[in-house]
């Protein structure tokens, strides 16, 4: 996949992971694992990236006698999502133009 | 390898980076294989889990702007002792011209590179050029009732045409080697500012 593409995706994707509830770095993998390949010195890059662009914010929680890091999404953070299934909707329309003729050989 | 392993030889591998970037990276693999252990894994499979420390430390570098490698190596030469400062700069009319002399050998190695594929890319534009200057004059040369030499010169078009087709793929190739080469540079050249603290065992 193109690489300016996947990173994109890769943005939404975790925010997708913590759009529901605010999740910790081993539960993002492991729920986005299935769907694209994420490394966890990309997803600690990705957090770093969408915690500057006030896409979630982080807080240090007690969890079994030790810290561990929880990820908020927030509204530039979900508006982000909305953006993309926006932008999703467009891409859509241009591959069925992309794809037209084959359509009409079948 | 177990947590406390894994860490302190990871910590190895990014000694290049700002003291605060790698603490808050160890946290967060710290974090991972706790959490891998939480789900029943054993210390040594969640940190098998994330793969070879050298590739997280390539990985964590290619990151990584290079801006933030350099800035952190001059912070760190600031505590350089009164000797050596010294010794820097009374030292600095051998070693500049010296090093500035290494520099522009590099630099003009990496030049006739281009250079030479410039000059490929020029071959394979006169291969092209002069298959179809042939393949005209061979018609002009058959209406002008010159049978034989339109033939000629129209066979040695199409010679030229298949020529220029592999000069083609061999000049594309070449291409993509250069820049894919210019990326390894850049990595290198990052790798320069990480250090040579770079001797973690996988």
């Amino acid at each position: 996949m193109d690489i300016q593409l996947k990173r994109g995706l890769l943005d939404v994707c975790v925010l997708a992971a913590i759009k529901n509830e605010d999740s910790y770095g081993y539960k993002i993998i492991k729920d986005v694992k299935p769907y694209i390949v994420l490394s966890e010195s990309t997803l600690y890059t990705i957090l770093k990236r969408l915690e500057a662009a006030d896409m979630l914010t982080v807080r240090s929680a007690e969890h079994d006698g030790r810290l561990r890091k929880y990820y908020r999404i927030t509204d530039s953070g979900r508006e982000r999502i909305e953006d993309f299934k926006r932008d999703w909707k467009e891409i859509t329309d241009i591959y069925r133009f992309v794809t037209r003729e084959e359509y009409r050989n079948e | 390898m177990n947590k406390q392993e894994f860490l302190s030889a990871l910590e190895k591998g990014l000694a290049g980076l700002p003291k605060d970037d790698v603490s808050e990276r160890l946290g967060f693999y710290g974090e991972l294989i706790d959490d891998g252990v939480e789900e029943g894994l054993t210390e040594a499979e969640a940190v098998e889990a994330l793969g070879p420390i050298g590739e997280i430390v390539t990985q964590t570098v290619a990151q990584t702007p290079l801006k933030k490698l350099v800035r952190e190596r001059v912070k760190r030469r600031r505590g350089l002792k009164g000797w050596q400062t010294a010794l820097i700069i009374l030292g600095s009319p051998v070693w500049l011209p010296l090093a500035a002399a290494a520099f522009a050998v590099l630099l003009s190695l990496y030049i006739v590179l281009w250079a030479l594929l410039i000059s490929l890319w020029a071959i394979f534009l006169s291969f092209a050029v002069s298959a179809a200057a042939a393949a005209a004059a061979g018609v002009v040369q058959l209406f002008r009732g010159q049978t034989l030499q339109g033939l000629a010169l129209m066979g040695a078009g199409l010679l030229l045409a298949g020529l220029s087709i592999f000069l083609f793929f061999g000049c594309a190739a070449a291409s993509r080697g250069v820049v894919r080469l210019t990326g390894k540079i850049a990595l290198w050249i990052k790798s320069l500012f990480v250090g040579k603290e770079n001797n973690y065992e996988e």
